[in-house]
């Protein structure tokens, strides 16, 4: 059949229409995404900020608040693949491993109008290493810091060490003028110096800290905000309306509960849900009988219904866990499944146990915390089917993390996150003894683990070191010292006119990129 | 009267050394480690003996307990572990806005509750009486943190009439912040002082004084405020102030909802850190709030029943 003329004439208008209206559209579009300069931006969060202090604190609260004053060497990809330049422009490891030259970018300064160098960045690792700094172990490989001139800072290892770059895009490498610009340490705690894209305005502790942007920022263009505020609003239905109201732009961490209404509130506020590193676990202390045989611990594996917690705790924001390294880490074996859902397998693996009728058992939960309340009934249920009776014992934070800590418990729930992107941290952190934590405070120690781990850290082939990894977590998960229960993500709610809010795998913000549309 | 207020005074030291020293107690018979809770998993045994000594925590109980009541005698609070920040400059941020928030809900009780008894009273049963009854049971049964929330979602999110939470950051905004949460208060007061002041007025409108004023040809008006109202105004004040006693420790509820940085919450999350200092001087600071409450309740008892005054 012949095509009218009308017909085809209808379609090159509309042809033409098309190909000259898709131009504009997409210019249109751009333009809306050119970062727009100013706005003040409000984050609501529940942690307390406690210091300004590179060297000092422990809690994420302190830690990503650091992050948007001070810089560091290197700056973890966001994805958490590896780390590039921020301060030093080029970095590299000598021929016998033994040491890393790092090359300082030329013309930054801090706050305060000194220009930043190697000094500078020899003070501030020396008092991460101090012992009295909680993250001395992450320099604990380097033997000398040596300044052959201002641009220049050699690191040398004390065996070769391959986590070394990771290991100085972390918060408590941050660079801080020498000999802090002459105030004592409590007194730059409170009155920080430092070469970030924000410089401290105002902090009411317990209330809010307020940062202004640094008009001398070396990053040209950045940022974009003029000023970032941070909150501390304990209750999470509070964060949410705050930023439902405008109040606020970003709310950190909102209750998985609340998740599917922000998504529903038609635009005004959208959902941001990012990789993390985050892993959460049933912690089971080893050193308490009938935990300290394999086959009682297998069988609680096998009677943990891992895809109903996460649908009824997570409300699905997260995946089943299986090996005990987060995906977002290149050392993740994904062939490590765990042990599923069988409580046939369960009873089995008891009966095998010094105990094959059952016993009774406490786990212990942290009181407030409602997820860990849901997840300790639903367990509970699940193991008096094959004879083991729980009792759920509450204790508040302080307490119950002083129980994990001292091995006063039997099973309770606990959690890790790196804070590099290397996997070095988080694999002796829960597999090894002296990792940190008592192998998550399970209390297990296992030669072969620690062996395998130290050797993978003098190497620096990637290869060979994820092959050492993967072995060490085939070993454990045989084991299960532990019973890894999800992976989740990070999620933060945000006001529509928020873009380019986008937290690493790390958990940093690095606010500069954000910018606030009217 | 002044002799009276000394007396007052005078009683506040046998107060303050045992709120002192109860808290002191308690704090340290709670499980979990400061130092521990700062510094978290891998901190070196070093590191957590340094911070200890530098908090005082290694020093036997008895002179950590000698060190703060001597520090307390001369007014040094001294400095919060976690913040190191001092006491006093801590307190100076957390108490306006507990003090602001149980000023504002004190009036909006009176505001709320003196209308409401004065038309119960006058129009003795019926429609009245049993919707105000309902409207006390609902309020008296209602928990704090769900009033809060409704208020939030009708009046901040829906109207925009007042910000959905925190404390401002002038006078007019302090004030703005915390009509909601006094609202929230005054309702869980309400219900006590309407029934008490129903009662009590219509005591009075039933008295003897009261039908002598009326055959005496007294205007409707003055025999209100001259005689039932200022009558009735003695049980008023007995509860209210029994009320605002129970206020002074009770704003955390309505603190946490609200986002308001008060000292509800600066009690809590000192007791979750083991902030002792925080928790110490907290505990002293509700102590004598109390305590003033209730001595500006026998004040204005006395000020509105001259029978007290005699004694």
């Amino acid at each position: 059949m012949r095509a009218s003329p009308i017909g085809l004439c209808l379609i090159g208008l509309a042809t033409a229409a098309a190909v000259s209206v898709s131009p504009l559209a997409v210019s249109g579009a751009r333009a809306q995404e050119t970062p727009q300069q100013g706005g003040d931006l409000v984050m609501v969060r529940a942690e307390q900020l406690r210091t300004l202090l590179p060297s000092a604190p422990t809690d994420n609260a302190s830690i990503w608040v650091i992050e948007e004053a001070f810089d560091t060497l290197l700056l973890p990809k966001a994805d958490g693949s590896g780390v590039g330049p921020d301060l030093a422009t080029s970095w590299s490891q000598s021929a016998d491993g033994l040491s890393w030259t790092f090359h300082l970018r030329h013309g930054v300064t801090f706050t305060n109008g000194q220009p930043l160098t190697s000094k500078d960045v020899k003070f501030s690792i020396e008092q991460t290493q101090k012992p009295s700094s909680p993250f001395s172990f992450i320099d604990a490989s380097i033997a000398k810091i040596t300044t052959p001139d201002a641009y220049t800072v050699v690191i040398q290892t004390k065996q070769p060490f391959a986590p070394l770059p990771s290991d100085m895009a972390i918060f408590a490498n941050s660079i801080v003028p020498y000999s802090y610009a002459g105030m004592t340490p409590d007194a730059f705690a409170k009155h920080p110096i430092g070469s970030g894209a924000f410089m401290l305005k105002s902090w009411t502790p317990g209330v809010e800290v307020s940062f202004v942007r640094n008009p001398h920022y070396w990053r040209q263009g950045r940022p974009y905000l003029n000023s970032i505020t941070f909150k501390e609003v304990a209750d999470s239905n509070t964060r949410a309306n705050e930023v439902q109201g405008g109040q606020a732009q970003i709310d950190e961490f909102p209750a998985y509960s609340s998740i599917l209404a922000l998504q529903n509130s038609g635009g005004a506020v959208k959902v941001g849900i990012y990789p993390s590193s985050r892993v959460d676990f049933l912690s089971i202390n080893n050193t308490h009988k009938p935990f300290d045989n394999a086959d009682v611990r297998r069988a609680i594996a096998s009677s943990i219904d891992k895809k109903t917690l996460v649908k009824v705790v997570l409300f699905g924001h997260g995946t089943p866990a299986g090996a005990y390294m987060s995906p977002s880490s290149w050392s993740f074996d994904k062939s490590i499944t765990g042990y599923p859902y069988d409580l046939k397998a369960a009873k089995a693996y008891l009966a095998k146990s010094p105990v094959p009728n059952g016993f009774s058992s406490t786990i212990t939960v942290y009181s407030g915390n409602s997820d860990q309340q849901t997840t300790a009934q639903i367990l509970q249920a699940s193991l008096a089917k094959i004879g083991i009776k729980i009792t759920i014992q509450t204790l508040d934070p302080s307490a119950a993390y002083d129980a994990q800590q001292n091995g006063n418990y039997d099973m309770s729930f606990s959690y890790d996150t790196t804070d590099i992107v290397d996997p070095d941290e988080i694999i002796r952190f829960v597999g090894s003894y002296d990792g940190g934590s008592h192998s998550l405070y399970s209390f297990y120690k296992n030669k072969q683990i620690d062996t395998w781990i130290d050797q993978a850290a003098t190497q620096n082939d990637q290869a060979a070191r994820t092959t050492l990894y993967k072995k060490v977590q085939q070993q454990w998960d045989k084991d299960q010292p532990d019973v890894p229960l999800y992976y989740t993500p990070e999620i933060y709610a945000y006001g529509g006119n928020v873009h380019g809010f986008h937290p690493f795998v790390t958990g940093n913000y690095d606010l500069a990129d954000v910018w606030l549309s009217k | 009267m002044l002799r009276f207020l000394a007396r007052r005074f005078l009683l506040l030291i046998p107060v303050v050394l045992g709120v002192a020293t109860l808290t002191f107690v308690l704090m340290h018979m709670a499980p979990g480690d400061p130092a521990r809770t700062y510094l978290g998993d891998r901190a070196t045994p070093a590191a957590l003996a340094a911070l200890r000594h530098q908090w005082g925590l290694d020093q036997p109980l008895w002179r950590q307990y000698l060190t703060f009541m001597g520090g307390l005698a001369v007014g040094n609070l001294g400095q919060s572990m976690f913040f190191h920040h001092s006491i006093l400059t801590l307190l100076a941020i957390r108490l306006p806005p507990t003090l602001w928030l149980m000023g504002m809900a004190t009036l909006f009780s009176i505001v709320i509750s003196v209308p409401l008894a004065t038309w119960m009273a006058v129009s003795r049963g019926g429609i009245v009486d049993a919707g105000v009854r309902s409207f006390n049971s609902i309020a008296q049964g209602t928990p704090l943190f769900f009033t809060g929330a409704v208020l939030i979602a009708i009046f901040s999110l829906h109207f925009r009439w007042f910000p959905v939470a925190g404390y401002g950051n002038d006078l007019s905004q302090h004030i703005a912040s915390l009509v909601l949460p006094s609202i929230s208060i005054a309702l869980a007061i309400v219900p006590f002082l309407v029934r008490g002041l129903r009662g009590a007025l219509m005591d009075a409108l039933s008295s003897e004084y009261v039908s002598f004023a009326k055959a005496k040809g007294l205007g409707r008006r003055s025999i209100w405020i001259n005689y039932a109202l200022k009558n009735a105004a003695i049980t008023g004040i007995s509860i209210l102030g029994i009320q605002v006693g129970y206020l002074a420790g009770g704003t955390l509820v309505v603190e946490n909802v609200f986002a308001i940085p008060g000292m509800g919450t600066f009690l809590m999350s000192g007791i979750l850190n083991r902030d002792f200092p925080v928790v110490q001087a907290s505990a002293l600071v509700f102590a004598l709030l109390v305590i003033f409450v209730y001595l500006l309740t026998d004040i204005a008892y006395g000020l509105c029943d001259p029978r007290v005054r005699v004694k």
